[in-house]
Formats: C-alpha cells, sequence, structure tokens
C-alpha cells in the first residue's frame, strides 16, 4: 500500500512535465527507474513504452500503469495513472477559465516556444539511452527495423499501431527460425 | 447529469479509437461540434492549448471540453471517459504481459518490437524537430539554439528534465518572440 502511494507521488510529481506527448515522461522514467534506482532494466522500460504505444488510449497512462502494476499490482497501476493525470488535470482546469487571457499573452506563449525547442533534445536523451538495450538480433537487422519503423511512421504515415504489429510478425518469423536451428542442431 | 454521461461516453469513444497523438482530433471535433459542446474554433483552439500545456493531448482536451461543459464533475467524467481503455485493455494487457514476459515467444517477439518502437520514437523526434525549428521556411535561430543548450545540459550535465524545461521557458520568455 505505502509503495503504491509513492508511486502515485512520484507520478503527481513528473506528471507537471509531460512535455512532447508524453515522450518527456519516458526519459524521466529512464533516469529515474533505470539509471538511478534500478528498478528495472533498459530492456523493460523499452517493452514498457512499446506495449503502451501499441494499445488503445493515452500512451503515457498505459506506460504508467503497466510500470505501476509491474511494481504494485493492480493498485500500483491505477495509482500511477492518477497520479499522472492529476497535474495536467489541474493545469488544464486553471487555463480553461481564463483561456481567453492564456492564449492571448505573449509572455506565455514565449515560454512555451522555448519549452517546445528543448523538448526534442529531451526526447533524444531517452532514445540515445533505450538503443542501446541488450538484442539478440544482428546489428544489420536491428538497424533495418529501426530505419524501416522510422520511414514508415514518418513518410508514409503508417499508424503506429500498424508499425508494431509488423514488428510483431517479424518476432514471430524470427522465433520460428531461431526455434528451428535449435531443432537443427539437437 | 445526462450531460456528464454523455462526456463520459464521447470521451471514451475518442479514447478507445485513438492511439496517441493528432489522430483522433477529427473524432474530437466532430463529438464536440456535434453536441453542440463547442464551436469549431473553440475546437481548434482547445487543440493547440493542449499541445502547449503538460499532459497528453486527449486528456487536456477532455479537461477543457468537460469544464466547459459541465464543471469540474464533467472534467473528472471526460478524463475517466478518455482513461477508460487504459484503465481495462492496459490492464489486462498487463496481467499477460507480466505472466508470458518470461516466455520463450514473447521474449523473442520483443526482439524485433523493441527496434520498431525506437524507431518510432526517432520518427516523433525528427517531426518535432520539422515542426519546432523550421517556423514558415524559415529555420528558427533561437529555438536552435535552446535545443544546443539543451542537449548539453542533459547530456554533459544530466540535469533532470523538469529543471531543463523550466530553464526553456525562462529562456523562450526572454528571447523568443
Amino acid at each position: 500500500m505505502r509503495s503504491a502511494l509513492g508511486l502515485y507521488l512520484y507520478f503527481f510529481k513528473i506528471g507537471w512535465f509531460t512535455f512532447g506527448g508524453g515522450w518527456s515522461i519516458v526519459a524521466q522514467m529512464q533516469a529515474d527507474f533505470v539509471e538511478r534506482e534500478k528498478k528495472i532494466t533498459s530492456e523493460e522500460l523499452m517493452d514498457i513504452v512499446s506495449v503502451g504505444r501499441s494499445l488503445p488510449g493515452t500512451m503515457i497512462g498505459n506506460a504508467a500503469y503497466l510500470f505501476g502494476y509491474h511494481t504494485c499490482g493492480v493498485l500500483g497501476g491505477v495509482l500511477s495513472v492518477f497520479g499522472i493525470i492529476t497535474p495536467p488535470l489541474v493545469i488544464l482546469s486553471i487555463v480553461t477559465l481564463f483561456y481567453k487571457a492564456f492564449r492571448d499573452n505573449v509572455y506565455v506563449a514565449r515560454a512555451l516556444v522555448g519549452v517546445r525547442a528543448v523538448v526534442a533534445p529531451i526526447i533524444l536523451s531517452a532514445v540515445w539511452k533505450l538503443q542501446k538495450t541488450g538484442t539478440k538480433l544482428k546489428f544489420p537487422m536491428y538497424l533495418a527495423l529501426l530505419a524501416a519503423a522510422c520511414v514508415l511512421s514518418l513518410i508514409f504515415d503508417v499508424s503506429s499501431v500498424l508499425v508494431v504489429l509488423m514488428g510483431v510478425a517479424v518476432g514471430v518469423i524470427y522465433h520460428l527460425t531461431e526455434r528451428k536451428k535449435g531443432e537443427e542442431q539437437e | 447529469m445526462i450531460t456528464v454521461l454523455q462526456l463520459f461516453w464521447s470521451f471514451m469513444q475518442i479514447g478507445f479509437t485513438s492511439f496517441g497523438g493528432l489522430s483522433m482530433i477529427p473524432l474530437i471535433n466532430s463529438e464536440m461540434i456535434g453536441h453542440g459542446w463547442m464551436t469549431a474554433t473553440e475546437v481548434s483552439d482547445i487543440v493547440a492549448i493542449a499541445e502547449m500545456t503538460p499532459g497528453p493531448l486527449g486528456l487536456n482536451c477532455a479537461t477543457f471540453a468537460g469544464i466547459r461543459v459541465a464543471g469540474v464533475l464533467g472534467a473528472l467524467a471526460a478524463n475517466l471517459g478518455m482513461l477508460s481503455p487504459t484503465l481495462t485493455v492496459c490492464a489486462a494487457a498487463a496481467v499477460f504481459f507480466e505472466k508470458f514476459k518470461k516466455s520463450r515467444v514473447l521474449g523473442d517477439v520483443m526482439q524485433a518490437v523493441r527496434p520498431v518502437c525506437v524507431g518510432l520514437i526517432w520518427a516523433v523526434i525528427i517531426d518535432l524537430c520539422r515542426t519546432n525549428y523550421i517556423v514558415s521556411g524559415s529555420v528558427e535561430i533561437v529555438g536552435v539554439l535552446i535545443a544546443a543548450l539543451g542537449v548539453y545540459l542533459i547530456f554533459r550535465w544530466k540535469w533532470s528534465v523538469p529543471k531543463v524545461i523550466c530553464v526553456a521557458a525562462v529562456l523562450g520568455m526572454i528571447f523568443c518572440r
């Protein structure tokens, strides 16, 4: 119970800084859970993000649930989700009340241009460390999958669910060939 | 009370059919205008505001629409609706995933899914660079400089995300126009 509450507080704390569609939170989770506290490995975070991204709903809500469930069961999952959405709920409620003033305020707009400028480097820091995760795939294969996913999403506008499903298909083929090889060796 | 339930129902549909990002905007648009909850201009305003403020786009839209239509209770209902896929589908997936994580099949499949996911994040980064550093055909010098400083602070000085965001906000307030 105490650690489920701890999860709520942790996600409440970082929820104020959910920028870039939640990807800044992934960077934060990487720094805190993988590097500092060593609660999960990079691979596990990567899996949480992959699964969270390919399910319906908000990616970061899903990722928070999966992490919370992993550490503390259902209660942990639910409290993590509520933790991460409380700050945006509070901020947006206030913004909504003063929405005209907020929309037309020059200083707010300028501050947000600054924040937007720094979101890409923040996400970069997450992906930089995450892509060093261990993989059994050969490097050219790894790179080909990475590049294919990037191009499909960026240039051909394929939805990320479909892209992840293609990854799943490749994974199944990989599984079958590996097992076949294993059997032949025996 | 009926409006609150309608809000929940609308955002539940939006939640289940959206897989993140801007793909949900057309549906938000038709739901809000269809119920007479907002005008088209208001919808484009919230999308802009939801993009600027912290929080996922869908939840921010839910809060905005909820508050305007039915106050705090409306906002809570809309948020819960938006979160319903997480609390149902994702919760079920979590049970499944924890159970079979150690299995060979899922282990092998994830070997291929991980690089795909990294590729998708790279796509997000490139897309953000395109929209944030290039404004109407010319490069935003101030934005690029702030980004460069951000890279330095994060990779060299190991600054935390909140600190970097705060610094960027202050710099933006002073130098951006």
